[in-house]
């Protein structure tokens, strides 16, 4: 009896467990229903609810986005906005997989712009053209930062900030050893010749201190491509070809195998450069220039007050070789294709991007804001040391290759930078690998429409 | 029942008859019912995914886009041309075959030398087995610091005793060894307890015949001790195999697959293809591709360590 009694109490929790399992089970046909399943929920209260889901950043970025939504809702009292602030680094996995598996992707989220082709190629998020065209001011906005947010020549995401990186040396170092400073002027810079000059007289490896880093060492993610497709550009050579068809001629050219020469000489012949590094480096005096984004400025006023600006470091213009050239680009605002609420998903956007949105923005944050007329109201953007950076995102910044297969660009970037700085891989070798597989990865797409 | 037949008197027949009956049946029911949830959950979590998993291997399928087109075989053929993933195959064996032998040695020697019961052999014993708790985020990220090069711990000792000093991690030929040592740090702790259980198993007369028999510590270990402790080594030989193939969390955390690739693991590589490159179907086929390899390792293991002692 007793055996009896156990096993109902068990098929109970079964069934319970069951049921508890059968929605998400047959979600797939759940698409047509959703429409109405959630135009119900909101008929009683008539509020629209809208899932946002964004990367977290630092405190000041994450208290801004709170107070943007509560400003947003007040305004908006029939939308009820929230707000995911997910991981770093977990980001693009969890939205890849929410927008993969189906259920419920974010109405709106943020999108690093040069993933933006492909999420645009897959068919995940909407066009949103005809409102930024209508209602985006798009006239306030930088060319070179609205043709990022462009996949075949039509809007697709709305930008917030934007982002440049500039060289940063350690005047002390520079005192030490008799390097005049180099210019503020951010039409100005160095060559890389009387940049590596410079880091060959800094350089003393016998007390742990080392000329430059070229480009935030060896990382993760999409910090390689961004800190060091910029050197590929200085030197004249570009990524792929302008169509975006094949990077045979263009990753290999004779101009590119130069600006990777250039820096796996930094590491392996003047020696100026080193594979590893201790933490924060450039704050502790072990490296005397480094290629640091615009958001170090923040981070050292915040967490090395003692690391003054001005006093114990300076800010010049990026190296040029043979012309100037700077990275862009940013996290920005795009709304999901399968969103019930686009009208209402705009209507965040716009009121995140507009004039005010963006200025409460940046003046929180400390970025680069993405429009003209906000710019213009910093006058610290337009003096010593942000003017650097804002000129260089508006007049020398240059986007990443805007292509479906991006992905696989920046990792193939990644590791040919790995190749030829670490592991001492002839250039011409690495360069044509890396073609080869980019050139793979573009073939295998035209091949699928 | 033919038992509990013979025993009942004859006047119970019947009903005990009965009882036994409906005994068995209600046994067997809720034999069943402890079986059902993990055979559901099995099912909903393991088998189900994998036969997912088995059929995206065959397609051409975009993480993010829900177009999916049929293949073949091509996923396959194209991996064996992939000289990434033969890396990564390569990346994973060595691991494997460094660990599995060296982990083993060094679990069975400390599980002998704590194997009598006292009070500092518990201690130890203890202190031994934290690595295996602490995880292995923290781990990884406290091993980065003692590799580094101009101020980690290992360097600062090789310094002071003038020997050559390496920059572990950040040297695609040494990487890989920088990962091998963290990871039989982290999991030798575990196998000394599996091996001390197994220890503890053998009859103590054994031992105390051979010494009668005038056998020495180390004839007694390898007549002994090693043979029945066959089975053990076998479980502990199979589980790091497998483990050692599947490597992933603490490369992933303590070199991210790096330098230039040099740690690179299969299952690093399928991470990296399925969610950073997007490409499932090719991903899945990779996975694949590791499982019938791992099968077959372990199907030749236990063919090998098949035990014909007992005791």
């Amino acid at each position: 009896m007793k055996a009896k009694r156990t096993f109902l109490i068990i098929i109970l929790f079964l069934v319970a467990g069951m049921a508890g399992c059968s929605p998400s089970m047959n979600q797939n046909d759940n698409h047509s229903s959703k429409g109405i399943k959630s135009e119900e929920e909101n008929q009683s209260p008539e509020v629209v609810k809208l899932t946002f889901w964004r990367n977290a950043g630092n405190s000041a970025e994450n208290r801004v986005y709170e107070q943007l939504i509560a400003g947003f809702q007040k305004e908006n009292p029939t939308i009820k906005v929230e707000m995911a602030a997910i991981p770093f680094r977990e980001y693009e996995l969890k939205l890849r997989t929410e927008l993969a598996a189906g259920d419920n992707p974010p109405d709106v989220m943020t999108i690093d712009s040069p993933n933006l082709a492909a999420y645009a190629n897959a068919g995940v998020i909407r066009s949103i053209d005809a409102y930024m065209k209508i209602q985006g001011g798009i006239d306030d906005i930088p060319e070179t930062v609205l043709s990022g947010m462009k996949y075949n020549n039509e809007i697709y995401l709305a930008p917030i900030s934007e982002s440049s990186t500039a060289m940063f040396y350690n005047k002390n170092l520079f005192k030490e050893k008799g390097i005049p400073f180099p210019s503020e002027d951010p039409d100005n810079p160095w060559t890389w010749e009387q940049v590596l000059e410079a880091a060959q007289k800094l350089n003393d490896p016998a007390n742990g201190i080392y000329g430059i880093d070229p480009g935030k060492g060896f990382g993760e993610g999409e910090g390689p491509a961004y800190f060091k497709m910029p050197l590929l550009w200085q030197f004249g050579a570009e990524i792929l070809s302008p169509d975006g068809t094949t990077a045979d001629g263009y990753l290999n050219s004779p101009k590119a195998l130069e600006a990777l020469q250039f820096y796996q000489d930094l590491y392996h012949k003047y020696k100026v450069a080193a594979v590893e590094l201790p933490p924060d480096p450039f704050v502790s005096g072990k490296l005397g220039i480094s290629i640091e984004g615009s958001w170090a400025l923040g981070h050292y006023t915040n967490n090395f007050p003692n690391f003054k600006l001005g006093e114990d470091y300076g800010i010049a213009p990026l190296p040029k070789n043979e012309q100037q050239a700077a990275p862009n680009g940013g996290w920005a605002l795009g709304i999901s294709a399968k969103t019930v609420h686009p009208e209402e998903a705009w209507q965040f956007i716009k009121y995140l991007i507009s004039y005010e949105g963006i200025k409460k923005y940046v003046s929180a944050t400390g970025d680069l804001p993405a429009r003209y007329s906000v710019a213009e109201d910093f006058p610290e953007l337009n003096e010593y040391p942000k003017n650097i950076f804002l000129v260089q995102s508006q007049k020398y910044s240059i986007n990443r290759p805007a292509t479906p297969v991006y992905t696989v660009v920046s990792t193939t970037i990644r590791e040919l930078f790995e190749e030829v700085g670490i592991a001492k891989v002839d250039v011409k070798v690495a360069a044509d690998r890396a073609v080869r597989k980019i050139d793979q990865a573009i073939q295998q797409m035209e091949e699928k429409q | 029942m033919e038992l509990k037949k013979s025993i009942t008197p004859k006047k119970n027949l019947s009903i005990s008859n009965k009882f036994s009956m409906s005994y068995g049946k209600s046994e067997k029911l809720a034999g069943i019912a402890f079986v059902l949830p993990i055979a559901v959950l099995l099912i909903i979590f393991m088998f189900y995914p994998m036969i997912q998993a088995f059929i995206i291997s065959f397609q051409d399928f975009n993480l993010i886009s829900q177009k999916k087109t049929f293949i073949g075989f091509d996923n396959y053929i194209n991996l064996f041309k992939d000289k990434e993933f033969i890396a990564s195959l390569k990346h994973s064996f060595y691991f494997a075959m460094v660990v599995v032998p060296v982990q083993g040695i060094i679990s069975l020697g400390l599980a002998l030398l704590l194997q009598k019961k006292s009070r500092i052999n518990s201690f130890f014993r203890t202190i031994y087995f934290i690595p295996v708790v602490i995880s292995t985020a923290v781990a990884a990220t406290v091993f980065e610091l003692i590799y580094s090069k101009d101020f980690g711990l290992l360097n600062a000792i090789l310094e002071a005793l003038h020997l050559p000093t390496v920059n572990f991690l950040s040297n695609p030929d040494t990487a890989m060894n920088g990962v091998i040592i963290l990871g039989i740090w982290k999991a030798a702790g575990f196998f000394m307890i599996i091996f001390l259980a197994g220890l503890n198993n053998i009859p103590a007369d054994l031992y105390e015949a051979a010494h009668v028999d005038g056998a020495g510590k180390i004839r007694q270990f390898f007549s002994i001790t090693l043979p029945l402790l066959k089975r053990t080594i076998a479980f502990v030989a199979i589980i790091t195999t497998i483990d050692a193939i599947k490597l992933s969390a603490l490369v992933y955390v303590l070199t991210g697959g790096g330098p230039s690739g040099s740690t690179e693991t299969t299952v690093v590589y399928i991470f990296r293809t399925a969610f950073e490159q997007m490409s499932m179907g090719y991903a899945s086929a990779a996975a694949f591709i590791l499982f019938a390899i791992v099968l077959i390792i372990s199907l030749i293991q236990m063919k090998l360590f098949k035990s014909d002692v007992e005791y």
